[in-house]
């Protein structure tokens, strides 16, 4: 017996579907069926795809901030940042401004560290504590697979326009270590949203 | 929030979705076409906003889901609280409307 054939997804259908990976389980086990339709119903009668992509970027940027900010791991989130920027004003208002703005520097590589882990350990699961499970799953080589492509990118800009002064890429590679390593704690204090 | 006396003012996206399922039951994606043609093309709600709205105001009783089997196409539907919540609302709008048009001169 022949089983009936399953109407075939579109490559945008795919893709969001993937993007709803990012939304918190438990608001996709109610709503993810509901998400996919109202996407296939939107695509069909969409004028073009970039403005289709153009709202749902939107609307996806806008619902998982706000899904984020009302978890108890978007608070520490916010609680981190706050305590970065004030000690970075006292920092700036006691001492002045630091030549070449190490400070800026690590602050601009610490926030895309932390938003790579979330998105890590969104789509990949959060990592088991020990040790011993480390480089088994596809969320650590994703994480290895970023600190490689940074450590290429240093050393392709080291040997071909020579150190720069003041040393800002290994600041915002140290910024970003410092991110992801502050996000994976917290993920595992306060939970996945 | 109590669930039996409105609490005002609305977000925009709360009020458009009130008034979306004023009078009548509908899916998510009819909500979202409601809102887009009730609002003159000023809101456009994508799926994200429009169910994390709607889980709030399930929570809060404004809103209730229908009776439907197919979990593409959940039906919703206004609450009593929902109905006097979007009278009140209309109701507070409609005053700070006549005050800004007094102000202006338009009146």
């Amino acid at each position: 017996m022949t089983s009936p054939a399953r109407p075939k997804q579109s490559r945008s259908l795919r893709l969001y579907a993937r993007l709803l990976e990012l939304y918190p389980p438990s608001f996709l086990q109610r709503h993810r069926a509901e998400m996919l339709q109202n996407f296939a119903d939107l695509e069909e009668v969409a004028e073009s795809k970039a403005k289709l992509w153009l709202l749902m970027g939107k609307d996806l940027a806008m619902s998982l901030m706000s899904h984020f900010l009302g978890s108890r791991l978007g608070h520490y989130v916010i609680a981190v940042l706050v305590t970065w920027m004030l000690i970075f004003a006292i920092g700036y208002f006691f001492y002045g401004p630091t030549p070449g703005r190490p400070a800026l520097h690590a602050f601009a590589g610490f926030l895309p560290g932390m938003l790579a882990m979330y998105f890590a350990t969104r789509l990949y699961g959060t990592p088991p504590n020990s040790i011993s499970h480390f480089f088994r799953s596809r969320f650590d080589i994703s994480v290895i697979g970023v600190f490689v492509a940074w450590i290429l990118l240093f050393v392709i800009g080291c040997y071909f326009y020579d150190p720069t002064r003041g040393h800002p890429a290994l600041q915002v590679f140290g910024g970003a270590l410092l991110g992801m390593l502050a996000m994976y704690i917290a993920t595992h204090v306060y939970g996945m949203p | 929030m109590s669930k039996s006396e409105p609490r005002l003012p609305l977000t925009p996206a709360v009020f458009h979705i009130l008034l979306a399922l004023f009078g009548e039951e509908r899916h998510g994606y009819d909500i979202m076409q409601q809102v887009r043609a009730d609002s003159e093309d000023a809101v456009k709600m994508g799926p994200g906003t429009l169910y994390g709205s709607l889980d709030r105001m399930i929570e809060v009783g404004l809103v209730a889901k229908g009776n439907t089997r197919d979990p593409r196409r959940i039906y919703y539907r206004l609450t009593a609280l929902g109905q006097a919540t979007l009278r009140a609302e209309t109701e507070r709008l409609s005053r700070v409307a006549r005050v800004a048009r007094r102000q202006l001169g338009t009146a």
